[in-house]
């Protein structure tokens, strides 16, 4: 699927319900219970001036934090694409100005409000912010949001248009809008709607040291059976990655299909991480930060182990998406082999 | 006048999210816009939004607005010329 | 020059202000007829502005979709739908068919018509919560793609007004890079209330008919509509035994990165993604017969795309002109909107005008007044800049 140098996962950093921008989730996770949990924000001044984040919602805050803070520990400045995703947007803007001009009347409403609550705001921001002129999209396609944003980033990689890329997605939640995730199902019983931020730098060059590699994806709507066996073959090439991770949250409809997965993997350890990270729109970007973190690490750790015991990641993660039974994203990353590439 | 130059620049602080801002940091006739409080475009057009809401003055213009925020002090007798709350 | 297969366009589907088809805005086109006018469909207090609405009601649309009466579906959805139909019928695309193709598909707004107008009943009644699932863009592409097949892949692009253009882009870099054959890219907006508002507190709209390019100009008019156009590789085309309509030659897309709702005052990324263009198509600016600018009617835009044109094409300056004054400016459809509209006019050999132009600005472009073209129009290019300083612009080549 990709021609020439593979794309490899130089930094990951992660804003959400779990101690942001750092790996102690790892160790020693926070544990939570409620129906809606906001995201632990860090001290953003180290990031961003008073003066840039007067306008800026918690969104815009953690986009521009966690890319900064990827691109930092990644050491590239200006990335040759900017590619984030977002299921809702800046909601809490939306709601101010939505509210505004429902309940005030259309006079007299918020500028920043409307321009803030516009999708690609936080893409452009970054843009904006490192001087970037280079690609610059943004995907709102619900929870596969971030995923076609990483599909985006591995087709300009597979044409050789780019060589880095941060790929990012970003959902925030206020009270309002935790209640229409659940009314619209989006959230169900006994999960916990929660924020994340996650911004990753990629690239093809020899930036050492890389967290990872990531050696294919495939993206499909309403696949059958026999779509998606092949789809896993496409990546695996037949050798078994160690585990599988997997969004199960304890929904019945997505959960048969991943026992199907572990049918057509038999033996092989299936991972969760919506227990540590809660539901939102930029769920799977977390997914991907964790198994990013796991073989930067060289272990899976108990946290994320159906049996509390922990994995050597020496034959990669499978890792897999799948939103309202209809959207899977499949993606294959593996550790960087010892002495480099 | 001086109640009102306060009051206008608390409301400028707030509506503009100036944090870090306090009233007394707001010199009355230094400017607004480039140098000085460093304010761009959308502050402007948020500057007009609350001339409208706080005092009822509608600006249909913006590049009016230039002229009226040069400073405190040319702000706040703009609006006591023309308030109409 | 780019790596990677030809692109092929094997059909195009279209609706908008000055027309529900391919042979009505061509019509409209021909006869400079505006579709910018009063309010009509869109309940606001802000019957002040003139807009570029399609012209038929939601029931209208719902009726030639057959949607069932009750069923949540957005005025952005159907609108899709019909430009989607037609686009498919043109190519030829049957519902097995859709099995091999993937839709890229650009909105904004998303379903905000509905969510702006149920709103308080979602809140306060916990009332008509259907709408709540159709509020935000995922769900809008999934409603088109829906309605006529199992479409292999699905996705949203929200990039403001350039959300179209880069879907296009998008669809074009699958099938270069052999991920996908057929790919049906472009994009799908309506007016919303949120919108109108959100763009007069910008105080960027005009209260008469918008001026691009004019000196007098004084802000854009709103526009809506949908616009597809199906990307395919010549084998599959070979394969099916369809002819293109057009290729898709180049493309390129640039970040301002200047300010969230200004562009620069020299063009850089409109001059950068036009540039980018050129090289992936292998051309040269005197190659360009045609420019249809982004030309929204604001004193910003028009004097930062003008900068970027001439930076780009000094002497060798083709017509160009904005059709925005006729459509209205139809945000995240704009880019497939007006990229049909130079699909029609390579095929029909006329250069659309720039309507209610009269003034010369200082130092911008003079644009094109004159339907018949100088020469026969082999490439045109096409300009899509969104907010954020998202910059697209794309190329359209005649088959012959």
């Amino acid at each position: 699927m990709v021609q020439g140098n593979k794309v490899k996962i130089l930094s990951a950093k992660q804003i959400s319900i779990q101690n942001p921008l750092s790996e102690e989730w790892m160790e020693s996770p926070l544990e939570y219970s409620g129906s809606y949990v906001p995201a632990i924000d860090p001290e953003f001044r180290q990031f961003i001036s008073a003066g840039d984040a007067r306008r800026m919602g918690k969104l815009l805050k953690r986009a521009l934090a966690t890319s900064l803070s990827a691109l930092k520990d990644g050491g590239i400045e200006n990335p040759d694409a900017i590619i984030t995703g977002t299921g809702f947007g800046s909601v809490e803007n939306t709601e101010l100005f939505l509210d505004a001009m429902v309940r005030e009347g259309e006079q007299m409403l918020k500028p920043t409000q409307f321009m803030q609550s516009t999708h690609n705001t936080a893409s452009s921001l970054i843009g904006i912010h490192t001087h970037s002129h280079g690609y610059n999209s943004t995907y709102t396609q619900k929870g596969m949001s971030f995923d076609c944003a990483l599909y985006d980033a591995w087709l300009q990689f597979s044409l050789g248009k780019i060589k880095t890329a941060l790929v990012g997605s970003h959902d925030e939640m206020t009270p309002v809008f935790a209640g229409f995730m659940r009314k619209a199902d989006h959230v169900k019983a006994g999960e916990i709607c929660s924020e994340a931020a996650v911004s990753v730098l990629m690239g093809t060059g020899q930036e050492t040291p890389a967290y990872c590699t990531m050696d294919g994806m495939v993206i499909l709507n309403r696949p059958d059976e026999d779509e998606l066996a092949r789809a896993v073959l496409s990546l695996t090439d037949g050798n078994a990655p160690s585990a599988i991770m997997t969004g199960v949250s304890g929904n019945a409809e997505n959960d048969s299909w991943y026992s199907f997965l572990g049918r057509l993997l038999p033996e092989i350890p299936l991972l969760r991480y919506k227990h540590l990270f809660g539901v939102n729109f930029s769920s799977s970007a977390l997914g991907f930060y964790t198994v990013a973190c796991c073989l930067k690490k060289r272990l899976i750790p108990a946290c994320l182990t159906k049996d509390g015991n922990t994995i050597n990641p020496s034959g990669g993660i499978l890792l897999v998406n799948i939103v309202e039974d209809r959207h899977y994203s499949l993606s294959l990353l593996k550790p960087i082999l010892c002495g480099g590439l | 006048m001086e109640e009102m130059i306060l009051k206008l620049k608390q409301e400028i602080i707030e509506v503009l999210n100036l944090e870090d801002v306090k009233p007394e940091d707001i010199d009355n006739d230094a400017p607004l816009f480039g140098e000085g409080l460093g304010l761009d475009s959308i502050d402007a057009l948020e500057l007009i939004v609350l001339m409208e809401k706080n005092y009822g003055i509608k600006l249909q213009d913006p590049a009016k607005g230039k002229e009226i925020f040069k400073s405190i002090k040319v702000m706040a007798d703009y609006i006591q010329k023309n308030r109409t709350r | 020059m780019a790596q990677g297969r030809s692109v092929l366009i094997t059909g195009c589907g279209i609706i908008c202000a000055i027309g529900n088809s391919k042979d009505e805005v061509l019509s409209s086109l021909m006869s400079n007829r505006t579709g910018i006018g009063p309010l009509k469909y869109l309940r606001t207090t802000h019957t002040e502005f003139p807009v570029g609405e399609v012209k038929m009601s939601d029931n209208d649309m719902e009726q030639a979709m057959g949607i069932e009466i009750g069923t949540p579906v957005t005025r952005t959805a159907l609108m899709g739908m019909i430009a989607m139909h037609e686009a498919l019928g043109e190519a030829g695309l049957g519902r097995e068919d859709l099995k091999k193709c993937s839709f890229v598909n650009g909105t904004t707004v998303g379903g905000m018509d509905k969510s702006e107008q149920f709103y308080t009943d979602f809140i306060d009644n916990d009332t008509r919560n259907e709408y709540i699932k159709t509020h935000d863009c995922g769900s809008c592409s999934e409603m088109i793609a829906d309605r006529f097949g199992r479409f292999r892949y699905i996705t949203t692009i929200s990039t403001a007004c350039s959300s179209a253009a880069n879907a296009v882009e998008l669809g074009a870099d699958m099938i270069r890079s052999g991920e996908a054959d057929i790919v049906v890219a472009g994009g799908s907006e309506c007016i919303t209330k949120f919108h109108l508002n959100g763009f007069n507190s910008l105080m960027i709209l005009d209260r008469g008919q918008c001026r691009p390019f004019d000196a007098e100009r004084a802000g854009l008019n709103l526009g809506e509509g949908a616009a597809y156009l199906v990307l395919e590789s010549a084998e599959s085309a070979a394969r099916r035994g369809v002819k293109p309509v057009a290729l898709l030659s180049g493309y390129g897309n640039a970040c301002d990165a200047f300010h969230q709702t200004a562009s620069s005052p020299d063009g850089e990324g409109a001059y950068l993604a036009m540039s980018k263009a050129l090289a992936d198509a292998g051309l040269k600016p005197e190659d360009i017969d045609y420019i249809n600018a982004h030309g929204t009617g604001t004193p910003n835009n028009d004097v930062s795309e003008s900068q970027a044109m001439k930076r780009l094409f000094g002497n060798a300056m083709p017509p160009v002109s904005s059709t925005k004054s006729l459509t209205g400016h139809t945000t995240s459809a704009s880019g497939s909107v007006e990229a049909v509209i130079c699909i029609l006019a390579l095929r029909h050999g006329f250069v659309p005008v720039n309507y209610a132009w009269a003034n010369p600005m200082d130092d911008g472009i003079v644009p094109n007044m004159e339907l018949n073209p100088q020469r026969k129009l082999h490439h045109i290019l096409c300009n899509s800049f969104g907010f954020g300083g998202n910059d697209s612009s794309v190329i359209l080549t005649a088959t012959d």
